[in-house]
């Protein structure tokens, strides 16, 4: 809760409380229903880079193929727990953004029942062996119709809310969501049209799968990611964004550089030079919207450190923007045409630069933004600061490692891979500490992700602490009565019923 | 900024890129010119085509369903791009006993057959642009070269020098069967018990046939050639 709140009307806090009570179906469903497709996910990945470096682990049973089993992991991660997550956080925001009850939510609520069919249903596809081939559109080509459907009916009611807003401040956060909700749809229609419906010459196919790789993770997750930021900084502590200036920069930059990134993957290919070339350079540019983003973003929490100490969903969106600085740095120091991008390009940092993007920054970001959105939806706190505790300090310990990886060890392996007068066997041997050290990481993301899930769901069947005070990082009991009143026991009988010390 | 200037801005910003690096060079690359050679600087005249024999749709759909591309590149990177071309048998051969260097980098024109190419997410393994020609003149010997692609398909690490290959096993490419009358002859030399042999499925024969079909070091045209002036030589 914020310092500022104590100065809005009645009537607001009834109107957000409204706002909520609506969205309580859709929101916990695609937040429950995203957590434990990413517990899937991360299953799958242990599995898959297990059999990176043990390739006889499990290898009798043809549906655990390292070929079927890894684009599985990387589709459930994406489809699974990614829109998910993205679809429950934009209803929400664009609804309470926007001043508006979400009078939809029965359809939402449908149409991601159908988006979940189509994600098992595509899994079940790739890993009998009928994926297509293509990297992050390996479903079935059936899919991508279900999901399309679906994708309009649950946003078109968050565009229809920002059109008819009341009239006032269009706040940072509305323009990512919209932007997010225009590119998405544009970039997933061209790319499985184009690649599933007119034939073309098979290399631009692959060119426009790299691109649509890339659009997904600058056009979709990056703007879902960054409304939710903008929304919790100075929601939580209460102090406006730093800088507005700032913040059209980093949106426009982000929307001038991103559509034109993605075929970097390809340099060296035989197709139009310029493809690549304006590939490697927008990846690399992207450090600026990433930046301003996150200088914004981050100046504006500095002013209240107590309240980012204590905040789960600040540590947490936090962590997450930090992964968007380092994502940025990441992106300029594995693509640079013939220096770094010959190394990096067919080798575990593509990899690892995905995880990071879609691990390190949007999932911690989305992990801060339920652990704020939760407790006003169902109408009760977080049942324990220790399970938050490790769910932020197993996902850190396992993103950092990935992290390391991306950034070392897949320039390790392509210096390996360019030393064309050695054998192969040493390219191969090189990469071999580096998938040891994935798999452990997955672990220990799957071990935090375990706690979040059983967390999240016993707050979806309304277990949550009934109390007026937060569950916050650090207990307060040093610091006098906080905004919510004195500390007090957990208040299963309803406010005022406790006994404060 | 009203709503109209926000989406106009928002679509002619992807718009631009949508349709210069998306829309246009897919219809232009959609009816490529084929390549007209000429007598003068080519030795031979009509249409530059490298021709592709075996199970190509089959054999891509299997390596597509078995992710085959998650480990392995097929492309043949210039010198500018990387240090494919420098190795003894990705490009081509090194040394082909007719001839000679072989080499070159991947064209538009070598996915023939293919729908989607399959240029790769990254090497675990090596590039197989050319593996056909590596199966057929290095590895294989004495053995017949789909034969030995079969063995390693079967199990990687077989072969003694390959133990730490991290390439899957597809055991489930492959079906074991009773023996009626005599044995088969595609039957494989090991893997099955007394009375029973193990054979190759549809698929994977398919697999095989794309495989043995990768061979991209044919004689390139002039325009398409290049090779510093010295390696233009042999022809």
């Amino acid at each position: 809760m914020s310092f500022a709140i104590q100065n809005s009307s009645d009537q607001d806090a009834l109107l957000r409380a409204g706002i909520d009570r609506s969205l309580r179906h859709p929101v916990m469903f695609f937040m429950t229903s995203g957590a434990a497709w990413l517990a899937v996910s991360i299953v799958l990945g242990i599995i898959a880079s297990a059999k990176v470096h043990r390739p006889d682990f499990m290898s009798g049973c043809a549906w655990l193929d390292y070929g079927r089993v890894f684009p599985s992991h990387i589709n459930a991660l994406i489809y699974g727990w990614g829109f998910q997550a993205a679809f429950a956080i934009l209803i929400w925001l664009m609804a309470r953004l926007s001043r508006k009850q979400c009078t939809s939510a029965g359809i939402i609520l449908t149409a991601g029942h159908i988006w979940n069919l189509g994600v098992s249903l595509g899994l079940v596809g790739i890993l009998s062996g009928n994926g297509t081939g293509m990297p992050w559109m390996e479903f079935p080509s059936f899919v991508w119709p279900v999901f399309l459907v679906a994708y309009t009916a649950i946003v078109i009611g968050s565009f229809i809310q920002f059109r008819v807003r009341p009239e006032g401040h269009v706040y940072i956060s509305q323009w990512y969501l919209l932007a997010a909700m225009v590119w998405f749809p544009w970039v997933f229609v061209t790319a499985n049209i184009l690649l599933h419906c007119i034939p073309g010459h098979p290399l631009m196919a692959a060119g426009i799968n790299a691109w649509y790789r890339s659009a997904l993770i600058f056009l979709f997750f990056t703007p879902v990611a960054l409304a939710a930021a903008y929304y919790l900084a100075p929601k939580v502590t209460g102090r406006p964004v730093f800088s507005y200036s700032l913040a059209k920069l980093g949106f426009w930059s982000l929307a001038l550089i991103g559509p034109w990134a993605g075929m970097q993957k390809l340099m060296g290919a035989p197709i139009p030079f310029f493809l690549p070339y304006v590939g490697a350079a927008s990846t690399v540019l992207f450090f600026v919207p990433a930046v301003c983003a996150a200088i914004n973003i981050l100046r504006t929490t500095l002013s209240s450190p107590e309240v980012v100490a204590s905040s789960p969903s600040l540590r947490f969106m936090i962590t997450g923007i930090g992964g968007l600085v380092l994502l940025g740095f990441a992106a300029v120091w594995l693509n640079l045409p013939g220096s770094t991008l010959p190394l990096t390009q067919f080798s575990l940092s593509g990899y690892g630069f995905e995880i990071l993007a879609i691990y390190g920054f949007f999932s911690f970001v989305m992990f801060g933004a339920v652990y704020f959105i939760v407790p006003r939806v169902t109408g009760r706190e977080w049942l324990s600061r220790r399970l938050i505790k490790i769910h932020f300090l197993f996902s850190v310990y396992g993103i950092i490692t990935v992290a390391a990886v991306a950034l070392f060890g897949g320039l390790q392996q392509g210096m390996g891979q360019e030393e064309w007068q050695q054998p192969w066997q040493g390219a191969a041997t090189r990469a071999y500490p580096y998938a040891v050290a994935t798999t452990i990481a997955w672990c220990f993301i799957l071990f935090s992700n375990v706690f979040f899930f059983i967390h999240l769901a016993l707050m979806w069947l309304r277990l949550g602490r009934r109390s007026l005070h937060p569950t916050l990082l650090v207990s307060d009991a040093h610091h006098g009565p906080g905004p919510h009143g004195e500390e007090g026991d957990i208040d299963n009988a309803g406010p005022g019923h406790a006994v404060a010390h | 900024m009203s709503f109209r200037t926000f989406i106009l801005g928002l679509s002619a910003s992807f718009g631009a890129a949508w349709l210069a690096i998306v829309v246009v060079p897919f219809i232009t690359m959609r009816n490529l010119e084929p390549i007209q050679l000429s007598e003068a600087n080519d030795g031979s005249t009509g249409i530059f085509f490298p021709k592709r024999t075996g199970r190509i749709a089959d054999g891509a759909k299997v390596y597509a369903e078995n992710g085959c591309y998650l480990c392995h590149t097929q492309v043949v990177r210039p010198t500018y791009a990387g240090n494919d071309l420098y190795r003894a048998d990705w490009g081509g051969l090194k040394a082909d006993p007719d001839r000679g260097d072989t080499r070159r980098e991947t064209n538009a024109y070598d996915f023939y057959g293919e729908k989607f190419a399959q240029v790769g997410v990254s090497r675990m393994g090596p590039d197989l642009s050319n593996l056909g020609r590596r199966v057929e003149s290095e590895y294989a010997s004495p053995l017949e070269a789909s034969q030995w692609l079969l063995n390693h398909l079967y199990n990687p690490r077989r072969e003694a020098d390959r133990w730490k290959s991290t390439c899957p096993p597809h055991p489930f490419l492959f079906e074991t069967r009773k023996i009626k009358g005599n044995p088969s002859d595609e039957a494989m030399p090991f893997g099955a018990e007394h009375g029973e042999e193990l054979v190759a499925c549809a698929e994977a024969k398919a697999l095989v046939s794309y495989l043995l079909s990768l061979k991209k070091d044919q004689a390139v045209p002039v325009v398409l050639n290049f090779a510093p002036p010295k390696a233009k030589g042999a022809r």
